[in-house]
């Protein structure tokens, strides 16, 4: 395992995909809070529930580009066909999705971690600067923070899992981004609000982790149980797929 | 069969004794179509074996089955004795390139080997060893993309030799290499089979493999319909491989 996982490592550190899909998100997640934190009127920002929805921004952007450097980590080598050396060096497949797995993890926490931040950051200055009074306390940001960075991890291999299962790239991606930003969302007010089955998609479920809308969402803890299913449900089916299926 | 004496592989002398490659009774099949068909042979040691037949007729898939890339759905593809996958360590026995451009465009060559290097737990002094081997010394840092097809060819046969293989298996070497690049080529297999080392090559460029194989094995749609030492094959006509490889498919006109 030791092997294939530092082999992993090096092909992130290699290109520039991962500094691309970072710098993205920096950006995305800075202006996202900032377009919020100024453009939503102050009544729509004077109330805790609502200032952590705009501060865990930060968390879901980062969960979203996690997931995209997940799936990369596999599609772009089924893509450009390095998939091939790489079985034929290690040909236990399952042992490869399992070390691209483990290091989007690492590489998605961290990136979880910053958006987090940065969106706390942006959010509480924002809201400064228009004058409104920043409820949201300093055990909030910590949920958030650590929040942030686990549905960040989890929804990296989520994206290695998706990957393996789906295989092209495009879609894969454009998959992605469509259930995150859009499919939950519309399934959502299509079964009028989030109900019992909402609670349990995987998005609501890493937004739950972070503290988000205790109303409607689950706590934090049963949050985190869900989304670790859904992370372990879509790895071991993409390792086993990726195993039996023959390469191209 | 004629007889060569040449040295034992390197690094597995007691593997001398098992051939390198026997594919016994390989079948598979997408859907309706057979793209191999009940296919037999072997491989000596020490030998460079043409793997020949037009477009279409399964070679890339069953070369692809010999890797352990995909499922026969019967009969099997042995290397050293074993399926693929079970062998402990594959990089060091076996070395492969089935696409010439299976590579990150964004990735330097160099980087390239030293993932697939890490990967097979081989010596990291061995990515510049092949470097200058395929003298690809001078552009090892550069990303891929700017890399000429030639050099593509040659950065995967760095990757095939990264772990001092025994057994080459090589799908369409010489495709888009120029004269010189397969001169190159052919003095590379040659000295790797005069090593001791034994290659599988698969070509449609029946005169530049003629100057290259020792021996051949000829499929069309799936099936082997000749095999032996070239020598014999052609001498026994009085024909070339050409002339040989038409007649057989029955695409002579």
């Amino acid at each position: 395992m030791s092997n294939a996982f530092r082999s992993e490592l090096l092909k992130q550190r290699s290109t520039r995909t991962v500094l691309a899909l970072f710098a993205a998100m920096v950006g995305l997640v800075a202006l996202a809070v900032v377009l919020h934190g100024v453009g939503l009127p102050v009544d729509a920002l004077d109330d805790r529930s609502r200032q952590l929805i705009v501060l865990g921004l930060g968390g879901f952007l980062g969960s979203l580009f996690a997931a995209l450097l997940g799936a990369l980590s596999i599609t772009s080598e089924i893509r450009h066909g390095t998939i091939r050396p790489t079985f034929l060096v290690t040909p236990q497949r399952s042992r490869v999705v399992a070390a691209k797995a483990v290091v989007c993890v690492l590489v998605g926490a961290a990136f979880g971690l910053v958006a987090a931040v940065i969106a706390i950051g942006t959010g509480t200055t924002t809201l400064d600067g228009r004058g409104v009074e920043v409820l949201v306390n300093i055990d909030d940001a910590a949920l958030l923070v650590a929040g942030g960075t686990i549905a960040s991890a989890l929804w990296a291999a989520i994206g290695v899992g998706v990957g393996a299962i789906v295989r092209r790239q495009v879609p894969t991606l454009v998959g992605l981004c469509a259930w995150l930003l859009f499919v939950e969302g519309l399934l959502a007010d299509a079964t009028g609000g989030l109900g019992e089955v909402g609670r349990y998609l995987p998005g609501a479920a890493a937004a739950a982790i972070s503290g988000q809308e205790p109303d409607r969402l689950l706590a934090p803890a049963l949050g985190l149980a869900v989304l670790g299913l859904y992370t372990a449900g879509s790895s071991l089916l993409g390792a086993f797929t990726m195993s039996r299926r023959d390469v191209e | 069969m004629h007889d060569r004496n040449r040295s034992r592989p390197r690094n597995a002398p007691s593997s001398a004794a098992i051939q390198p490659v026997i594919v016994n009774s390989l079948t598979k099949r997408f859907g309706d179509v057979l793209a191999v068909d009940d296919l037999s042979f072997s491989l000596r040691t020490g030998t460079v074996t043409g793997f020949l037949g037009p477009n279409g007729a399964g070679k890339t898939t069953t070369l692809r089955l010999l890797l352990g890339l995909a499922e026969p759905t019967a009969g099997e593809a042995l290397v050293f004795g074993r399926r693929y996958r079970d062998l402990d360590e594959p990089a060091r026995r076996v070395g492969a390139v089935l696409e010439s451009n299976d590579f990150h465009p964004g990735r330097s060559g160099r980087d390239h080997l030293r993932t697939l290097g890490i990967a097979g737990g081989i010596a990291a002094s061995r990515v510049d060893d092949v470097l200058a081997l395929v003298e690809l010394e001078s552009v090892a840092r550069r990303r891929v993309q700017t890399y000429s097809l030639g050099m593509r060819q040659r950065l995967g046969l760095a990757a095939a030799m990264l772990g001092d293989p025994e057994l080459l298996v090589l799908d369409e070497p010489a495709n888009g290499l120029d004269p010189a690049g397969v001169r190159w080529l052919r003095q590379c297999l040659r000295a790797f089979a005069d090593g001791g080392g034994t290659v599988l090559v698969s070509s449609h460029m029946l005169a530049e493999a003629a100057q290259t194989v020792d021996e051949v094995v000829i499929i069309d749609r799936g099936r082997r319909i000749a095999s032996g030492a070239l020598d014999e094959l052609t001498e026994r006509g009085r024909t070339t491989l050409e002339e040989l490889f038409l007649e057989l498919t029955g695409a002579a006109s």
